[in-house]
């Protein structure tokens, strides 16, 4: 069989990236290893429970309201372990004195213009530091006139703050408590970094950059992706898993699947770590060995456990107008930081910090707790998922006291089991640590920032790629978009 | 605090002694040194004209266990072997060694040396500069065993006409066959040898690699064979001359491993070196080969030339003038070479000074009694490999 296109692996953006071939009229073919599509958006109680990052230029570019998608509402969070809950939506928040509530405004205010900066950015592909082109100049030129047209205290204070950590920018603007905590979750999501971790602040402005957050429903978006790459001609085939991805003349030629079949195309976009895709898919004797060492060592700890809890009754004390919102359980930046502490070392928190959601309807609450090492010493034994249940359930307890009694059943995935689940290297949420070194034009890795591998015909397009993970849809979307500009360059 | 501690036995220069130490000291009488990978090895030991004419009319010895070796071994060691260097290494059949260069990402050269294979799975690379951590690079996912075996063989050259001579006097049956390139396994005194037809001096030669234990035993063995043969020890500086007739580029002297140099620029890939012979690019992905094949496409900014440089003073860290006004280039090393009888050296020269040669000149400053005289000499450019001697490939070699 063959394909103008093949797509491995039907995560959100590998549906972006192939429905965007498929409106340039390419017939393009999706591979997943597993049983359903959309990735960690995909399953029955998907490990992505919050999807708020979805880009408006991909919504707008695939139609994707024409094919099923309702717009998103904003996003609440709900800070919990304080006296009161604190509620965050934007630049507002309830539940604290209102100096701070003041203070959080105005710096909410001012991050958002600095993160607007830098947005262009993120739909595009980044640009080189040399042999780039005019175009890679002008982007460039782009950015810093962007940042330059902050103002000057604007401008001064961004690249004061750029490198810096979020605890020392929190800490100035708003001092540390619940409201606190719950920034600084924003800033080490998914990664393994904790609030002083230095470089926390440009994933936090990464984050605002896309104001305001809108929610969307991750089992809606995967359908309406699904529906159009099926409405550009693509097909997506699930439980069929990709074991070498086929070269000749130094051109991507096709796949080979476990089961042995081969399938032709001329374009091969990856939407699989950078570590598999080059490594083990592409095979480390086609690529030097500065590249195979790059994507070896490139940082990829997974540090977020999820647990799936059923009860018995809705969370004890929690406000049913916060069923279904965000709840942050991170008392303070102090309690992020410990929880870090201990995983930097590979060992367990003896209290993660907490992100939540509570789904009334089937009685439970999803948990994504970090920071939870993939690689924890001694291994994860049933001792140590009965270690980290009960640290978990014991978090919990502190700040809906009584809830811990309501658990009936409690289904556990550490970042090791989403290693395994979803072929995902290190457990990693974001196919990679989200941190300077490995951002913009350093992400995956320097070198390999434009989607297009050494291999002709090779792209990238998951969140190993620029601008990274959450669920944006931009990797997919800006890799087939070079993907398609390549191919009418002839390259 | 323990005061039992014994003092450690103080080391001249921080150099380490090698396997042959204590035959070289005393004959040293320059007590002349030089660091090679920490190693103390002999720059000159008493006359450097002596050695010289020693490597072209007898047969000398010279100390190469500082080198660096490394063992390549296991069911993939080709494939890894061919993916670390430029030439097409599933031509090289077992027992037989080939000069090879390797290339970083960019296309530049990373170092130049020998490959040995001994058998299908079984490789020595010997090398100028410890490269253990980027073969570990290169063979990370295949199936070898690498091991740095620098410090567990001896090295002795044997250079010279009469130095097969010495080899047979020694009793190795049928070392005459041996073609050059050839690798051979011999008993000395009971001790394993193992010899390759292969040297740093364009000459006749060998080179004997062993046990460091059995360094000693090898090397009374060797001079007492050599005494007839006119056998002589030497230092590097005698082999330095008898390199650069012969057209064997010196790391850190003629170009920069892409690993060390540290100002953008200052690496150098084949085909600015010449080196163009020793990149086959129809082979499978090797390191730096998409590089290659666009460098390949592309004139060389600039290129290592020998030059062939009029009257007889050595051209040492001469600039290299264009119409005796533009600078476009410099030396690197110089020879006044008294078996040719020609001044030569060789330069990195701009494009396109480098290809059309006309009308270039070198820098020469002479000092005569406190006093600077400074001329520009005439500078043609000549093929590299000046000293061609039919002994060097002749097999078997005559029995001088």
């Amino acid at each position: 069989m063959s394909w103008d296109a093949i797509v491995i692996g039907a995560g959100h953006n590998g549906l972006v990236a192939a429905a965007r071939l498929g409106q340039d009229g390419k017939r393009v073919l999706v591979l997943e290893a597993r049983d359903d599509p959309g990735g960690l958006l995909g399953g029955e109680s998907p490990v992505a429970h919050l999807p708020t990052a979805l880009n408006p230029a991909v919504v707008k570019g695939l139609a994707l309201d024409r094919h099923g998608l309702k717009p998103g509402r904003p996003l609440t969070t709900v800070a919990l372990g304080g006296a009161e809950p604190v509620r965050i939506s934007g630049g507002t928040v309830t539940g604290t004195d209102p100096t701070t509530a003041a203070a959080y405004a105005a710096m909410h205010a001012r991050l958002v213009r600095q993160a607007g900066a830098l947005a262009p950015m993120m739909a595009k592909t980044p640009p080189r530091l040399r042999d780039g082109g005019l175009a890679e100049m002008m982007t460039l030129a782009g950015l810093g006139l962007k940042i330059r047209r902050l103002g000057k205290a604007d401008m001064q204070d961004l690249l004061r703050i750029l490198l810096s950590n979020i605890w020392d920018v929190l800490t100035d603007e708003i001092g540390d408590g619940p409201l606190a905590g719950a920034l600084a979750m924003d800033a080490t999501l998914g990664g393994a970094m904790g609030p002083r971790s230095p470089g926390t602040v440009l994933p936090f402005l990464y984050r605002l950059a896309g104001q305001p957050r809108m929610r969307v429903d991750g089992g809606a978006l995967i359908g309406a992706l699904l529906k159009a790459v099926q409405a550009a001609g693509g097909q997506v085939r699930t439980g069929t898993s990709v074991e070498r991805i086929l070269v000749g003349d130094d051109r991507v030629e096709g796949v080979r699947l476990n089961s042995g079949e081969e399938l032709r195309a001329p374009l091969i976009l990856s939407n699989a770590h950078p570590r598999q895709t080059l490594n083990t898919l592409l095979g480390v004797a086609q690529i030097d060995a500065e590249d195979a060492r790059r994507a070896r060592l490139m940082a990829s700890e997974g540090m977020v456990a999820r647990l799936d809890l059923t009860l018995s009754e809705p969370p004890a004390g929690l406000d049913a107008a916060d069923f279904g919102e965000r709840l942050v359980i991170a008392p303070d930046m102090g309690a992020l930081e410990t929880a870090f502490n201990a995983a930097k070392y590979k060992e367990m928190p003896a209290r993660p910090v907490l992100e939540c959601r509570y789904d009334d309807g089937a009685k439970r609450l999803t948990v994504n707790a970090q920071f939870v090492p993939c690689t924890l010493k001694g291994g994860w034994t049933k001792a140590a998922r009965g270690r980290l249940e009960k640290a978990v359930t014991g978090m919990l307890d502190d700040a809906l006291p009584g809830t811990a009694a309501r658990v009936t059943a409690i289904e556990t995935r550490t970042p090791a089991d989403i290693e395994a689940q979803y072929g995902l290297p290190g457990g990693h949420w974001h196919h990679g640590e989200f941190r300077v070194d490995q951002m913009l034009m350093l992400r995956p890795f320097g070198g390999a920032a434009q989607y297009r591998m050494p291999v002709a015909g090779l792209y990238l397009c998951g969140a190993g790629a620029h601008p990274g993970g959450d669920i944006t849809g931009l990797p997919g979307w800006n890799a087939a978009g070079q993907a398609i500009k390549d191919g009418r360059a002839g390259k | 605090m323990s005061a039992a501690r014994k003092p450690r036995d103080q080391v001249a220069m921080g150099l380490v002694p090698g396997p042959f130490h204590d035959r070289l000291a005393p004959l040293n009488v320059q007590q002349g040194w030089m660091n090679w990978m920490g190693v103390a090895s002999p720059s000159v030991l008493d006359t450097v004209e002596f050695e010289y004419f020693a490597i072209r009319n007898q047969a000398t010895v010279f100390d190469i266990s500082p080198m660096n070796k490394y063992r390549i071994a296991g069911p993939d060691a080709e494939a890894v072997v061919n993916r670390l260097v430029t030439r097409d290494i599933r031509k090289l059949k077992p027992g037989r060694v080939a000069y090879a260069i390797w290339c970083d990402e960019e296309g530049n050269v990373v170092d130049d040396g020998t490959v040995f294979r001994f058998d299908d799975g079984t490789f020595r690379l010997c090398c100028q500069e410890p490269q253990l951590a980027w073969l570990r690079d290169v063979a990370f996912g295949f199936d070898v065993t690498l091991t740095d075996e620098s410090a567990d063989v001896a090295g002795l050259a044997l250079q010279g006409p009469t130095s097969c001579a010495v080899l047979k006097d020694m009793g190795l049956a049928g070392v005459e066959s041996m073609k050059p390139f050839d690798i051979r396994s011999f008993k000395v005194k009971a001790k394993s040898v193992t010899v390759s037809r292969t040297g740093f001096t364009g000459d006749l030669g060998y080179e004997l690699w062993m046990a460091p234990g059995d360094a000693l035993t090898v090397w009374d063995h060797v001079m007492a064979a050599g005494q007839r043969r006119g056998i002589r020890v030497i230092g590097f500086e005698a082999l330095d001359m008898a390199r650069i007739e012969a057209g064997f580029l010196l790391p850190r002297v003629d170009f920069l491993s892409s690993q060390t140099h540290m100002r953008p620029g200052r690496a150098r890939n084949p085909y600015e070196l010449g080196l163009d012979w020793l990149v086959h690019l129809d082979k499978p992905h090797f390191n730096g080969r998409r590089a290659l094949v666009r460098l390949s496409k592309e004139r060389p900014r600039r290129k290592l030339v020998t030059l062939e440089i009029s009257r007889d003073k050595p051209a040492h860290h001469a600039y290299v003038y264009h119409r005796g006004k533009k600078e476009v280039g410099f030396v690197t090393s110089a020879l006044w070479s008294p078996t040719l009888k020609r001044n030569i050296a060789y330069a990195w020269v701009d494009a396109p000074y480098c290809f059309d040669g006309r009308e270039l000149s070198v820098e020469i400053y002479r000092q005569r009694e406190l006093i600077w005289q400074r001329r520009m000499e005439r500078a043609t450019l000549v093929d590299r490999a000046l000293f061609q001697n039919p002994r060097r490939t002749a097999t078997p070699p005559a029995d001088f």
